[in-house]
């Protein structure tokens, strides 16, 4: 136990020579550097969608929500978001179903390719999603669901569904298997055990995955673009046509909703199963 | 594991039923991704080998013909390169600059500024990447933030051109996709002993030595999958290059997607996606390897 406490003492020493490090310094100033770069766009969105001019001006005159009102004045905008929370909520449900069964399948199944199996069912995070995009272009044309909303859903579900494996995995995972096995060896089916101990038990898994695959769905534009239909766009593609075209400062104004949404997606999942866990 | 008195026979049927449940629970899930996932992309294999008469229509012929086109014309090969050029500069610049915020996100003196810097990180990665890439616009168009700050400082006299080329899709793609190799080299360096760093100073390594001894290739696995994942995103992305660099930026996602849905050459497109699936996929195996090459060598 000497030993430790001496440990203890060059660790402290250490520390304290640390703080006053130039490469510390150094290490501190870059890391700085890097946020910085990485939060300037997101505020320079929100500092021009308060602003009354058209262009973005640092630093700001003027405080305004006349992009908001012309957001919410427009009918198509209205519309786009209108449609947006509908996918939103239909994908939500269905990944959350399908992506927790069979997070739970798997996860009590032991099979060769297993592995393979779940590389599969996690493999749209990695796929080019330009790639994806065209294999649903021609299979929804195949199948006469190209431009509608069934072929949308089944985009978004494909796209959200390996969060969902992943959140719930994670409880799962978490989950004390003695639980189970108990309320089997007290008479309970697997039916019973599961919507009796597993379900409640792993709900934080589903929460977050829950969250995912909404703010997945609410933001996707990549496969969007091939399968969606001109007259019902999602907000995201609309995003996409305007500024591929004319640069239109109610776009600014989205964007903060957009980045509201995100925040507040950050905190149900942090208050949930943990933001390290799933990243 | 605590055994009831149960006899093998209500063991094993037990056993069986409990399977049987987990069976019927993935299948679901399965169907469907066979059915949207995995058919889909055995279609799109198959196409890239159908040719297509003078209006695109396709025929029922099968040949290499796309792929010969993909590969023996210059300008889809430059294209390649490019292609895996602009992935390769993001990943390395990614990573470089991931190594100091991973630093201090796991060195944050509280648990306020980490959940502070946590939320700089992660809520981009909830944001519409339409939206991530929008803000680069306002920043670097003609009469952007860039341009307005450097004007005003007298720096420069006419504003310069900084949107339509590489630059700015790679400038739009490191900050869109930093995230993603800071979040697993930050897990990987809290993960590593902080005796291990007090040992070597204590040995009489000093921070430099320390850090390329210790720390560095502890943290290689985390670099690993963070650049698996940075590569794969950017040498597959095409709506950040569309908005940024423009639709004549010779990338092939960019190519795949005017191919399919302006060109309307469906099998060109599909070879073009099936060569880009390929290059992608074999370069992540590489560094899957690598890393778990690496990994054997830390704990094995």
């Amino acid at each position: 136990m000497a030993d430790r406490t001496n440990l203890k003492e060059t660790g402290a020493a250490v520390r304290r020579r640390r703080r006053f490090d130039g490469w510390t310094l150094l290490a501190w100033i870059a890391g700085g550097a890097v946020y910085l770069f990485l939060v300037v766009p997101v505020l320079v969105i929100i500092l021009s969608a308060f602003s009354p001019n058209p262009y973005p001006e640092f630093p700001p005159t003027e405080f305004s929500l006349r992009w908001f009102r012309e957001v919410f004045q427009s009918e198509p905008w209205m519309r786009a978001i209108g449609f947006s929370l509908w996918l939103m909520v239909i994908v939500t449900v269905l990944t959350v179903v399908l992506g927790t069964t069979a997070a739970y399948g798997i996860s009590r199944l032991e099979f060769r390719g297993k592995q393979a199996l779940l590389s599969f069912m996690l493999s749209p995070l990695m796929i080019p999603q330009v790639v994806m995009g065209i294999a649903l272009l021609y299979i929804f044309t195949a199948m006469g669901i190209i431009r509608t909303m069934a072929g949308l859903v089944i985009g978004h579900i494909i796209v959200s569904f390996p969060y969902v494996i992943r959140t719930v995995g994670v409880s799962l995972s978490n989950l004390d298997p003695k639980l189970e096995r108990a309320s089997m060896n007290l008479g309970a089916g697997p039916v019973q055990t599961f919507f009796r101990i597993t379900l409640p038990l792993i709900r934080p898994g589903i929460v977050a995955g829950g969250v995912f695959s909404a703010v997945t769905s609410f933001g996707e534009v990549s496969i969007s673009l091939f399968v969606v239909s001109p007259s019902n766009m999602t907000v995201p593609v609309r995003i996409f046509n305007y500024i591929d075209q004319t640069f239109d400062p109610s776009v600014n104004a989205i964007s903060v909703i957009f980045i509201a949404v995100a925040v507040l997606a950050l905190i149900i999942i942090e208050r949930t199963i943990g933001l390290t866990k799933v990243m | 594991m605590a055994r009831t008195s149960r006899t093998p026979g209500a063991e094993s049927a037990g056993k069986y039923r409990r399977n049987l449940f987990s069976w019927v629970m993935l299948t679901p899930g399965l169907i469907f991704l066979g059915v949207f996932l995995a058919v889909p992309f055995l279609l799109l294999f198959v196409i890239s080998f159908r040719d297509v008469d003078n209006w695109m229509n396709m025929l029922p012929t099968y040949s290499l013909n796309q792929y010969i086109e993909v590969f023996t014309s210059r300008f889809y090969l430059h294209m390649i390169w490019t292609t895996l050029w602009v992935a390769v500069v993001t990943t390395v610049i990614c990573i470089v600059l991931a190594y100091p915020a991973a630093y201090l996100l796991v060195r944050a003196p509280n648990r306020a500024v980490r959940t502070a810097l946590y939320v700089i990180l992660v809520s981009p990665l909830l944001t519409s990447v339409v939206i991530r890439t929008f803000a680069w616009i306002v920043l670097l168009a003609q009469n952007g933030l860039v341009n307005e700050v450097l004007m005003k400082l007298a720096l420069i006299s006419e504003p310069l051109r900084l949107l339509w080329n590489l630059n700015a899709v790679i400038i739009a793609y490191v900050q869109v996709m930093l995230p993603f190799a800071v979040l697993p080299i930050a897990t990987s360096m809290g993960e590593i002993d902080p005796r291990l760093r007090q040992a070597s100073m204590s040995l009489g390594a000093g921070r430099l030595r320390t850090f390329w001894k210790v720390t560095l290739p502890l943290t290689i696995p985390g670099m690993m999958s963070g650049a698996i994942i940075v590569f794969s995103l950017a040498a597959g992305s095409y709506i950040t290059p569309l908005l940024v660099g423009g639709r004549l930026q010779p990338l092939l996602p960019l190519a795949i997607y005017q191919q399919v849905l302006q060109v309307a050459n469906l099998p060109l497109g599909a070879a073009m996606s099936i060569t880009l699936l390929l290059l992608v996929g074999v370069l992540v195996a590489g560094m899957g390897l690598i890393l778990r090459r690496w990994e054997g060598r830390l704990h094995g």
